[in-house]
């Protein structure tokens, strides 16, 4: 297992960037997020709360990805069928392909089953508890999905590759096989092949999020069981549990399969070697955590004052900069994430929520600020696997390396030094 | 069947403040007792009342000291009905808001009590030096309301409340002796009174004592400077009453002793009177827009709506007569909303400055349901329709037109100058960001919320369902109107409009 280093001092000059305190702490091996038990305890709890409904909206990407296709009316795509839910995490449970990690199931969690059942609400009829929002919100799921897809061209061998003959070959093949018999829609594709390419590059992206997600659900319901255990103990053992899980499935294929009538069509052949860490990971990371979209509803933002980037890659209304108290009540996707995470909250943080700031009338908020703790804690480990890959140990006793690895952890934080940033904030116990 | 308004105050101020021990908590108990005493008394009062009789009704007599003709007479119309209940109901709601941590809560509650006792009587009082004696009652319980509770500079505020109301108690009571005086029957029975008969010069010299008088009280332009500083720096409840219920004896005391008892007199000034009243709208309008202090701008835009009344008053037709007391409910609604949300900011922000409040709609860190209804409380007072504040502006303006149309204009505009401020205050108070590391504040619990609640409630069911409001005034202003001298610009009436209906 791979172990980062604590250094007690680093042998270089103080750092003078406006983070130096942070970029100290990642040079000594530790986190963005300061070493607290309190930002412990929040960060963990939160990866626990966040992975079972991930443990539904990977299953469901995945059955949208390859069972609905391109259905034109898939108005129950979220109605995860048996055979999903009961879908073997390829990274758990007996059966693993890779056995990682040890303490979870395969299938569906059983908190997460149970929520199924009866919602929050009481038991009735699956269509009711879908109308009612009384359900895993798979609207969140979608936005990150979409934000991939939007952003595109952030690096890695997937996306140049949804633009290649060879996937519109493989994708016109599936898309005719999928229509086979349906004059209509294969007139409307002779029609408008553009558009039935453009949403299977969508579908491909959700088959994209759905992989990545199938590993990281396993992940954080592994560091609660290991926090609860008393084998996790710090914000960096934390923070290192993920630098070792991001390089153990680094390789893990990433692909895209559709089932049409008992047939597999390999849009994206595992074949291709697209890898999880480089084509799903760090996508996801720098689409989702940094950049996003100024989401409707949250706040007004005018393009023609320039509150909005001219360039995709200047963008910064993710997770890492969200303003986590939202305007109204229209349902946008970072809020429904926190309503998910709401059901399944360990004990713990339940009791901890209550006795801050509104108690339980603002539980959704606290939890969204203890979301953006642990998605810090999630970059910090990033930072830290980028590093490992591609720069020098933390103990190197070369001073140039080690030059090197604070000019990579400098370039990194230059991206929190905008006000949005909420780095900042959480160096601070208060901030709830 | 009035004296109980009185009385029941007056000995229930003095429980409170005798009762052994007294915690805020049981202070409290027995003052919204007693104030609830006091709100159903006027609730059957008012079933009691009977709306097709514009006179006196309920009248009481008690001779007291026959030598200075200083009677205990009471009685109620349809003038003074609706500000009682006023009275009632403000005193109830800024007692129910009480807190729970207030200093000398028995003191508090005491002088309260007292101030409810004193505006009530003053409302019954039928004897003019009986009303002068009620008038003063509540002068002291306010200034020490002032002194005691109020903000940093309360002692200056409250001083410079009781030295321009006790200037204003000089010129009423200047005005009545004249009256009494100076009339063919020495009295000071307001039935009794016969000022008509006097020179129309000693009639303008007294009413011109009784104008400005009242106007310090409402207070009109130039007479205003006490307002924003006793308004600003009174507690949210005080604010209430000073606003509530303190302008509108002022108001009341124009329409009582100005406007029915030297309508010659009156007929003459009216054109002074409403380019007055004019003033203060613009002048209101315009200082609300520059203020920084969303308690100040309130104060200012009060100073703005007591201008229109003036010039209902001035215009003296049945309709802007019947505006002027619906304006004068109306305003006491609003204003109460007003000033108890933005206490309810200022407890829970910790600042009323413009520059530093946002984002309070926020719906779960923020006030949302106080924010919602500061909306409500700016949209009322901005006079949009289908709240209380949009039918008495209304009538208001449409009974003023026709007698002075320029300076109702004016009024118009400065109606629209309304909606100018409160969007002002709304969007920077409730709209915008919400700051991450301020926006700790505390929850508004339910005692904070229900007085709001009420209020809002009244706005807009007055708003939807006016008849309410105006049916009990229709008939005593019709009355004041018919003695009053045939102008030529009186063209619209209520009952004219009634009956071509």
């Amino acid at each position: 297992m791979v172990q980062t280093p604590i250094k007690s001092e680093t042998k270089l000059p103080p750092s003078t960037h406006e983070f130096s305190g942070v970029i100290h702490r990642l040079e000594a091996g530790g986190a963005m997020l300061p070493d607290t038990p309190e930002n412990l305890m929040q960060i963990i709890g939160l990866y626990k709360a966040y992975a079972v409904p991930m443990d539904f909206y990977w299953r469901d990407l995945l059955y949208i990805a390859e069972r609905e296709f391109l259905n034109p009316f898939p108005f129950f795509k979220y109605f995860l069928p048996k055979e999903y839910l009961e879908l073997h995490n390829h990274y758990a449970g007996d059966d693993a392909d890779l056995r990682i990690w040890q303490k979870g199931a395969a299938t569906a969690h059983p908190e997460l089953l149970a929520f199924m059942e009866k919602g929050e609400t009481f038991k009735m009829p699956k269509l009711f508890h879908h109308l009612w929002h009384d359900r895993i919100n798979m609207e969140f799921a979608e936005a990150c999905m979409r934000a991939m897809l939007w952003h595109r061209g952030m690096g890695g061998k997937f996306d140049p590759y949804l633009d290649s003959d060879e996937y519109k070959a493989n994708a016109d093949r599936a898309i005719k096989a999928y229509f086979q018999g349906n004059p209509a829609m294969l007139g409307l594709y002779k029609l408008f092949p553009d558009m039935f390419l453009e949403q299977v590059r969508q579908l491909s992206y959700y088959s994209n999020l759905g992989l990545f997600w199938e590993v990281m659900a396993p992940v954080f319901f592994e560091m609660s069981d290991r926090y609860d255990s008393g084998d996790i103990k710090n914000v960096p053992d934390a923070m290192n549990f993920l630098v070792n899980g991001i390089f153990a499935v680094a390789g893990r294929p990433i692909y895209h399969h559709v089932y049409i009538r008992g047939e597999i069509y390999e849009i994206i052949p595992k074949s291709k070697g697209f890898m999880w860490l480089y084509e799903a990971a760090l996508p996801y990371v720098e689409a989702v955590f940094y950049r996003t979209a100024p989401f409707r509803g949250t706040k007004s933002y005018n393009a023609q004052a320039k509150q909005v980037p001219d360039e995709q890659k200047d963008f910064h209304y993710g997770i890492l900069y969200a303003d986590v108290f939202p305007v109204g009540t229209a349902g946008i996707p970072p809020t429904l994430l926190m309503q998910d995470m709401l059901h399944f909250l360990p004990p713990y943080l339940v009791d901890y929520y209550s006795k801050h700031c509104r108690g339980e009338d603002d539980m959704l908020i606290q939890l969204g600020i203890s979301f953006q703790r642990s998605m810090y804690n999630v970059t910090s480990a990033v930072i830290q696997a980028l590093r490992q890959a591609l720069l020098y140990p933390l103990d190197d006793t070369n001073p140039k390396h080690l030059e090197a690895n604070r000019a990579f952890f400098e370039a990194q934080i230059d991206r929190f030094k905008r006000k949005e940033a909420r780095l900042r904030d959480i160096q601070r116990q208060e901030y709830r | 069947m009035l004296s109980p308004l009185f009385w029941i105050p007056v000995l229930g101020a003095a429980l409170v403040g005798f009762w052994p021990g007294g915690t805020p908590a049981r202070s409290r108990s027995i003052a919204i007792a007693v104030a609830s005493i006091t709100l159903l008394w006027t609730f059957w009062l008012l079933s009691q009342f009977d709306i097709s009789n514009p006179g006196m009704q309920f009248t009481e007599f008690i001779p007291w000291i026959e030598p200075l003709k200083l009677n205990y007479r009471l009685g109620v119309d349809g003038l003074s009905l609706p500000l009682l209940f006023i009275n009632s109901l403000l005193t109830w709601l800024v007692i129910y808001s009480g807190s729970t941590q207030l200093t000398r809560p028995q003191f508090y509650y005491a002088l309260i009590l007292l101030v409810n006792a004193g505006v009530a009587g003053a409302f019954l009082s039928q004897n003019l030096l009986l009303f002068f004696l009620f008038y003063e009652i509540e002068l002291i319980p306010f200034y020490l309301l002032i002194a005691v509770w109020g903000g940093k500079k309360r002692e200056y505020a409250a001083m410079k409340f009781l030295l321009f109301t006790a200037i204003s108690g000089f010129l009423i009571l200047g005005a009545f002796l004249g009256m009494a005086w100076l009339s063919e029957t020495p009295t000071f029975a307001y039935e009794s009174l016969t000022t008509q008969k006097l020179p129309l010069n000693t009639q303008l010299i007294l009413l011109t004592a009784i104008v400005v008088g009242f106007s310090i009280k409402i207070p009109l332009v130039p007479l205003h400077t006490w307002l924003p500083d006793a308004y600003t720096e009174a507690s949210p409840g005080v604010a209430i009453l000073l606003g509530g219920v303190l302008a509108k004896l002022g108001t009341y005391g124009l329409v009582r002793f100005g406007l029915a008892l030297f309508p010659d007199a009156w007929a003459t000034a009216a054109p002074g009177l409403a380019i007055l009243g004019a003033v203060s709208a613009v002048y209101g309008a315009l200082s609300a827009i520059a203020q920084k202090d969303i308690k100040r701008m309130v104060a200012y835009s009060s100073i703005g709506h007591m201008g229109y009344i003036l010039l209902a008053c001035a215009a003296a037709t049945p309709l802007s007569l019947v505006g002027a007391v619906s304006q004068m409910v109306a305003h006491s609604l609003i204003l109460a909303i007003l000033f108890h949300l933005v206490g309810v900011i200022e407890t829970k922000v910790g600042t009323r400055d413009l520059d530093l409040l946002n984002g309070l709609m926020s719906p779960m860190r923020g006030l949302p349901l106080t924010s919602g209804l500061l909306v409500l409380g700016g949209m009322a007072s901005a006079g949009i329709p289908g709240l209380v504040g949009f039918i008495a502006e209304y009538l208001v303006l449409q009974g003023s037109f026709s007698a002075f149309p320029i300076p109702t204009l004016i009024c118009v505009i400065c109606s629209g100058l309304t909606a100018v401020y409160f969007v002002i205050l709304i969007n920077r108070t409730c709209f915008g960001k919400l700051d991450n590391n301020t926006a700790y504040y505390p929850k508004v619990q339910w005692q904070e919320r229900t007085p709001a609640l009420i209020l809002a409630a009244l706005i807009l069911c007055l708003g939807i369902q006016p008849t309410w409001l105006l049916r009990w005034s229709e008939p005593t202003i019709n009355a004041i109107v018919a003695s009053f001298p045939a102008h030529s610009y009186q063209i619209a009436s209520l009952s004219q409009d009634s009956e071509t209906k």
